[in-house]
């Protein structure tokens, strides 16, 4: 028997892959958002809504990762933004490679802002890294405010928390206050913002900060 | 709940390895796995055993090693291991801490059987 010392990061090809993905937004000038949360927290909505807001003032593309079905794409295109589905067929995270070879078909320099919509997943994706400037999540406040402590990672590597549902609060046990103190232990340079796609509250501080990341990332921050 | 995609890259990894050292059978690969990353060792261990058969590292064990979450707390500065990420400071008592170790999912060493190469085994 003999020993081989190989000190190797298991997910180094996928870092190798992000880096790659990375350089090609930057020569593209496009500013790349990796949006996550669980299923079911409002993710496609929130882009429907964007799409919206967004529309005549930025070129805004999609990629959607989902484990089947081409559902959350086709609602995203009926607002007039172009979108790529993603299927990763049993995976529960895109991975950077998966993002590149989604640029064959959605060519960064054809936009201003790109969000990659990650798979419903409160856990993995946060482990991945595809090559984007910020990761994002919501937070719904149907899941409960015990989240941050209870799956950390994600909380842990976002830029923006989005507390979403907010039209909710009155109906549900649902501790805002709790939840983003717990987050911003993990995470104290942690932006949040309220947000409810029902009603419209928080999506003009949504579209701003969009902007303004964009904007950030063309003058090199 | 990646376990098999991440079993199945350290399989490449052993492949890889155990290929350019003479093409022997693994017998040992030893994982160092942080406290904060998303993978069950359970269930690695299981997908790791599936996806080693039929290769050179078929049978190999899989030694993980688990790293505990280690915070320096941004209060006072104060190092050392946590209970989980949202858990005191020791020292101070305040709450949250820059991560020093706990995201770790490292291959650090193998054990290579170059004997089996001559069986025909590899």
């Amino acid at each position: 028997m003999s020993e081989v010392a190989i000190q190797r990061d298991v997910l180094s090809d996928n870092d190798a892959a992000a880096a790659a993905n990375r350089a090609r937004f930057r020569a593209a000038g496009t500013y790349v958002l990796n949006l996550m949360s669980g299923p079911g927290s409002g993710k496609t909505t929130l882009l429907e809504r964007t799409a919206e807001r967004l529309r005549g003032r930025v070129r805004l593309g999609v990629i959607v990762g989902d484990i089947q079905t081409r559902r959350d794409a086709d609602r995203i295109g009926q607002h007039g933004v172009p979108v790529h589905q993603v299927n990763t067929g049993g995976g529960c995270h895109l991975d950077a490679r998966m993002v590149a070879a989604a640029l064959d078909v959605m060519d960064p320099a054809d936009f201003d802002v790109l969000i990659v919509e990650n798979v419903g997943n409160l856990v993995c994706p946060a482990e991945f890294d595809l090559g984007e400037h910020d990761k994002a999540m919501i937070l719904s406040v149907t899941e409960g405010a015990d989240k941050p402590a209870k799956y950390p990672l994600m909380f842990h590597e976002s830029r923006l928390m989005i507390l979403g549902k907010v039209d909710l609060l009155p109906y549900v046990d649902f501790d805002p206050d709790a939840a983003v103190a717990d987050a911003r232990a993990l995470n104290p340079a942690l932006a949040v913002l309220r947000l409810s796609s029902k009603t419209g509250e928080g999506l003009d501080a949504w579209a701003d900060w969009l902007l303004q990341r964009m904007r950030q990332f063309r003058d090199g921050r | 709940m990646h376990e098999v995609a991440v079993a199945q890259r350290i399989v490449e990894v052993l492949v890889d390895t155990a290929g350019r050292h003479g093409g022997g059978c693994v017998r040992i690969a030893r994982l160092d796995l942080g406290a904060l990353t998303c993978v069950d060792p359970e269930s690695l261990t299981f997908a790791f055993d599936v996806g080693c058969r039929g290769t050179c590292a078929e049978g190999c064990r899989l030694d993980i090693t688990r790293l505990p979450l280690v915070l320096r707390c941004f209060a006072c500065g104060d190092e050392g291991p946590r209970d989980g990420p949202v858990a005191p400071c020791p020292r101070c008592r305040a709450i949250g801490g820059e991560v020093r170790q706990g995201r770790e999912l490292r291959l650090t060493t193998l054990e290579l059987d170059e004997a089996s190469r001559a069986e025909g085994v590899a």
